[in-house]
């Protein structure tokens, strides 16, 4: 345990996001309070369907919010314009995706320093060492994303979301199309940044040993957060898992809860 | 599944308009050019019945190589006697004989100004009251002189009516002469202006020798064409023939088709430019209309639906496409020839009432379009259908890349092969087959480097990319990594834009250096202060003598020539024009260069040759050529050859010879070089020059710059013409370019996500796909630019002895050219641009 942060370097209150209308109404997120702390690797956990890619979404300025405020980094996100969103992204954020994650026209290089080309700021050639070192892809910079396998690229898209040192990395099933040992490799840098450079992460998983890499585990279930577990291991992610089963006889009530919303508006 | 595909079309509409108008934009040309092409001919058909409605006719035996149309035959020896109007007139069975006798006249409309309508002949003809053909609709025919009759549509666009008195430019007098009446001719004239003077006019003005060009004979009722020819056979002397009405009708119709066949291929190139892009944005939309419903493809597949079904599927929509394009395309194309109509028949030029809509047109129009649809939409079809269903299931579908080995190999053997002909006529210009091969040749290598143009691409634009990389970072790189991604597609893409370039790119450097050519030639060739010229070419012989006689002219030399039959030794005649010169005139007002011989003494019995001539018929000096003329033959000596390009004719002799075997009238002035008395002024010289020459109308006064000025404002109009058709190239080009570039930013939506995700802004999303439209535009202009001027660098050598002297390169209209590259670029940058920069940056990057 690293300590508990003083302040949050993301947090969210209130945070309400419902798709579509009427009857076909799904509450993607049915109003959540959450911190995500400063210099920590939080894993979101959820089933499909929970809520957990919205909420990051949410978070990362990437999909508008219903109701709610969102703060990263001191800025208030919910609210802001489409360009202030990108100058966001842009100099506060990094992102990890499941799959796709770099411009297959560019090289390795070129794909982890394009966040600091399109913001026209100087690339710090000791950070990129110490980055690309971290990652391990010192002999692989001058590939095409074609030429690397899949835990290469991952290692890449992680690199690319560190070189611009960003408030905090979104990744969103950072691991989902990787083999096992692939995995541990991303993961275990993803650790690494958090430990060694005082990153902040946020990660959305859905595999247990995944988000035992995490200091965090926030779990999410229709729309709330229902549950939460520091310092976690793959056995207690599976048994807070399967311990939060029984309480989804209670989703009747957020059921309620969301008709009654709806009837307010 | 017909279904299917039907609603398919109808959910992406806004998808398949832009394959819409390709289609109808390729068809279009094709049924304008057919109905153009029918309307054309149907009028000059029209015009030759008109002109020649006689069952059979007397005239002069024509020589090989002889022009009908231009009548250039009648000047190279006898002409019909008139006396033998009346013999043929008492043959049994002759109900009329119609002598035909015409020259060139100059009538004043009302405005003051010569009627004449765009580049159409201005002519009188003797007026014969018994003549079947003609039909007086007002007044009556003109019966002594000073009268004349106007043909319908000459007295419209004159502005004149029946009862006017105007001027006219007759036999080189300027005469008053009072519109008796309006006749009608039989047909449309397409703009050609035509008076009736009366007989004795005719016989003392057009025909004063007492020959006429020939007879026209009408058959009594009960006596057939052949009675008609046996009869007059044996009455004609030799050197004249009797023909039917049909053997000449015929042999006039066949030389234009084969004139108007040199338009109706050039349009036709540009429909099939148009088609094939067109089938490339076909095919591009179904790769796209493919990619995007893949899932739903695969979904047909998996419930049962066959490979064939789904490649049917995707065919039935590609034949919808290509019916509808094609059928919007026949009604476009009707619609542009009636425009072309209304636009010649407001510069007076008439053609047949109706536009044609026949079967033939419409079928292959029809077929064409649909066939091309079909087929471009084949290869995505055969993808849809191939692809497993798990595999399109998947989110990632890979259309791997062709090699492009065969395409540059074939490409390469083209290019190489078109330009070692092109090589092969700039090595021998002298020989027969240079114009051939060179045309051949360029023509090979513009599609062999259409061929070579993918593999080319990355190359090119990588080069050409080089300052956006450098100034604009990051979206320069990422654009210049877009358009070399896929370099078979860019290569295509940039192909309509690379061919229309290609032509303009040549047809500049031709139509400067020719202009410059023209204009040294005149510097340095001529020693006149001013060029007298006129706008039928013909200057009346009135002005020559007013302009001689004019004290501040120091020295008149007026350029007369007439077309000769010209034999050596046993050859049969061929037509040539003749130049006749005063003394002094050569190395006077014209300078030249004497080859062989001298110039010196050229007088009776002598003839100079221009060394073009000389080699082609291999004449040299000492050989003797046999000149024949109205007024009958002379034998003459070769005692130059010589190089000008101010005489165009290859014949020069003293203007006495000239004048003992063509009357003064029937010889040609196009232009008088005068030069200014001692102590005139240039100013002077023109003002009184112009005076003289005011009351003939259509005779201009130049100084040497203006004369200059005025050969460029030819070549001026040349070019326009070209500009058309670049302007059309232009717009397929960015469809083309729109077409692709909407296809590449939904195949890219995920990598656009990316971007985004990452903090790149809409502007530069738009700045990257602008950046892409633009390196395109600017490939495909820089490659045709290149080889259309690569190609017209040969034409001053294979074409030195017709006055393309030095190459000039018109660098200011070529960087024109691409500037407006990058214009085209940018516009068809513009709705892609802001399509990429409006997607949701979560729609592309998530995946739930």
């Amino acid at each position: 345990m690293t300590g508990q942060p003083t302040t949050p370097i993301a947090s969210a209150r209130g945070l309400v996001k419902t798709y579509g209308k009427g009857d076909t109404a799904v509450h993607a997120l049915a109003g959540v309070d959450v911190d995500f702390g400063r210099g920590e690797l939080t894993a979101i956990m959820g089933p499909s369907g929970s809520g957990k890619s919205t909420l990051m979404h949410c978070m990362a300025g990437l999909d508008r919010t219903d109701a709610g405020t969102v703060v990263v980094d001191g800025l208030e996100v919910s609210g802001m314009n489409e360009r202030r969103l990108t100058k966001l992204r842009r100099d506060r954020l990094g992102f990890v995706f499941q799959a796709f994650n770099l411009v297959p026209t560019l090289t390795a290089l070129e794909n982890i320093t394009l966040p600091l080309d399109i913001a026209r700021r100087p690339v710090d050639r000791e950070h990129l060492a110490t980055v690309v070192e971290a990652v391990g892809l010192a002999d692989r910079l001058s590939h095409k994303p074609s030429e690397l396998s899949g835990g290469q690229q991952q290692r890449v898209a992680c690199a690319r979301a560190l070189v611009t040192r960003p408030a905090v990395v979104f990744a969103d099933e950072p691991t989902g199309n990787l083999d096992s040992a692939s995995s541990a490799e991303v993961l275990g840098f993803l650790r690494r940044s958090v430990d060694e450079l005082g990153q902040s992460v946020v990660m959305v998983t859905h595999d247990p040993t995944s988000a035992s890499y995490a200091h965090r585990v926030l779990f999410l279930a229709d729309g709330r957060l229902v549950g939460e577990l520091t310092d976690p291991t793959p056995e207690s992610v599976l048994a807070t898992l399967a311990a939060l089963r029984p309480a989804r006889a209670g989703s009747a009530d957020s059921s309620l809860v969301a008709a009654a919303q709806t009837a307010a508006l | 599944m017909g279904r299917v595909a039907l609603r398919g079309i109808r959910a992406h509409l806004v998808r398949f308009l832009l394959s819409l108008l390709a289609v109808a934009l390729g068809v279009a040309f094709v049924a304008g050019t057919f109905a153009l092409r029918t309307m054309l001919s149907g009028t000059f058909d029209g015009i030759v019945d008109a002109a020649a409605p006689a069952d059979a006719y007397v005239r002069v035996q024509q020589a090989e190589g002889s022009s009908v149309v231009t009548g250039e035959a009648d000047a190279t020896g006898a002409s019909v006697p008139r006396t033998l109007v009346d013999e043929v007139a008492d043959v049994e069975g002759v109900a009329h004989a119609i002598p035909d006798v015409q020259g060139p006249i100059v009538l004043v409309g009302a405005d003051g100004t010569a009627v004449q309508s765009t580049q159409a002949p201005s002519f009188a003809l003797m007026y014969v009251p018994d003549d079947p053909s003609l039909d007086v609709v007002e007044g009556r025919g003109p019966q002594r002189p000073g009268e004349v009759a106007l043909e319908s549509a000459t007295l419209d666009s004159s502005g004149l009516a029946v009862g006017d008195t105007t001027d006219a430019v007759l036999g080189g007098q300027v005469t008053q002469v009072e519109i008796v009446g309006r006749v009608d001719a039989g047909g449309p004239m397409a703009g050609a202006t035509i008076v009736f003077v009366d007989e004795q006019t005719g016989m003392d003005v057009l025909a004063p020798e007492g020959g006429v060009g020939d007879i026209a004979v009408y058959a009594a009722d009960g006596t057939t064409v052949d009675q008609l020819v046996d009869r007059l056979s044996p009455l004609v002397p030799d050197g004249l023939e009797v023909v039917t009405g049909d053997a000449l009708r015929t042999e006039n119709k066949d030389e234009i088709a084969s004139q108007l066949g040199f338009v109706t291929t050039f349009l036709l190139v540009f429909a099939g430019i148009a088609l094939f892009v067109g089938a490339f944005i076909i095919s591009n939309t179904f790769s796209m209309s493919v990619r995007q419903r893949m899932r739903e493809l695969a979904l047909l597949r998996a419930v049962g639906a066959s490979p064939s079904q789904v490649f049917a599927s995707v065919l039935v929509q590609a034949a919808v496409v290509g019916l509808v394009g094609s059928t919007l395309g026949i009604l476009g194309g009707l619609g542009l020839v009636s425009l072309l109509r209304v636009g010649l028949g407001a510069v007076g030029m008439d053609l047949v009432g109706s536009i044609p809509v026949d079967t033939t047109t419409i079928v292959v129009s029809l077929v064409v379009g649909t066939a091309v649809s079909v087929l471009a939409a084949a290869l995505p079809a055969r993808r849809a259908a191939l692809v497993p269903p798990v595999e399109a299931m998947r989110d990632e579908v890979a259309t791997p890349e062709r090699s492009l080995r065969w395409r540059a190999i074939g490409g390469l053997a083209v290019t190489t092969l078109g330009a070692a002909a092109v090589v092969a006529a700039l090595v021998r210009p002298e020989s027969d087959r240079a114009e051939t091969a060179l045309g051949v040749g360029a023509a090979a290598v513009l599609v062999g480097v259409l061929m070579l143009s993918p593999t080319v691409a990355r190359t090119a634009v990588g080069v050409l990319a080089w300052p956006f990389v450098r100034l604009l970072r990051p979206v320069g790189r990422l654009a210049r990594g877009n358009v070399v991604r896929n370099p078979r597609r860019t290569a295509n893409t940039a192909g309509a834009l690379m061919i229309g370039m290609a032509l303009v790119g040549a047809v500049s450097v031709i139509a400067v250096t020719a202009q410059q050519s023209v204009a040294a030639v005149v510097e340095a060739q001529t020693n006149a202060d001013v060029v007298v010229r006129s706008a039928t070419n013909v200057i009346p012989a009135g002005a020559v003598d007013d302009v001689a006689a004019l004290p501040e002219t120091g020295r008149s030399d007026a350029i007369a020539f007439a077309p000769l039959g010209v034999t050596a030794g046993d050859t049969a005649p061929e037509v040539q024009y003749v130049i006749g010169v005063g003394a002094g005139t050569l190395g006077g007002s014209v300078e030249v260069d004497v080859v062989d011989g001298a110039l010196d003494t050229l007088g009776a019995g002598q003839v100079a040759v221009q060394e073009s001539a000389a080699e082609t018929n291999g004449w040299g000096v000492g050989d003797t050529l046999t000149v024949a003329g109205v007024d009958g033959s002379q034998d003459l000596v070769v005692t130059a050859v010589f190089t000008t390009n101010v005489l165009g004719a290859p014949l020069v002799v003293d203007q006495g010879v000239l004048d003992g075997l063509v009357p003064r009238e029937q010889q040609q002035v196009d232009t008088i070089l005068v030069a200014a008395a001692d102590g005139v002024s240039t100013s002077e010289l023109k003002a009184a020059v112009s005076e003289a020459v005011a009351p003939y109308v259509v005779v201009s006064v130049l100084t040497r710059a203006e004369f200059v000025s005025s050969l460029a404002d030819q070549v001026k109009q040349v070019l326009v013409i070209l500009y058309a058709l670049l302007g059309l190239s232009l717009v397929i080009a960015v469809l083309g370019i729109v077409n692709t570039l909407a296809l590449s930013v939904i195949e890219r939506t995920r990598e656009i996500g990316l971007l985004r995700a990452v903090g790149l802004g809409r502007l530069q999303l738009a700045g990257t796909v602008t950046i892409e439209s633009v390196l395109t535009a600017v490939f495909g202009t820089v490659l045709g630019l290149g080889v259309g001027v690569a190609l017209a660098s040969t034409l001053p050598t294979v074409f030195a002895d017709e006055g393309l002297s030095t190459l000039v390169v018109p660098w200011g209209t070529l960087a024109g050219m691409l500037v407006l590259a990058v214009v085209v670029g940018v516009f068809a940058a513009v709705w892609p641009a802001t399509r990429a920069a409006r997607l949701k940056v979560l729609d592309a990057v998530a995946y739930e």
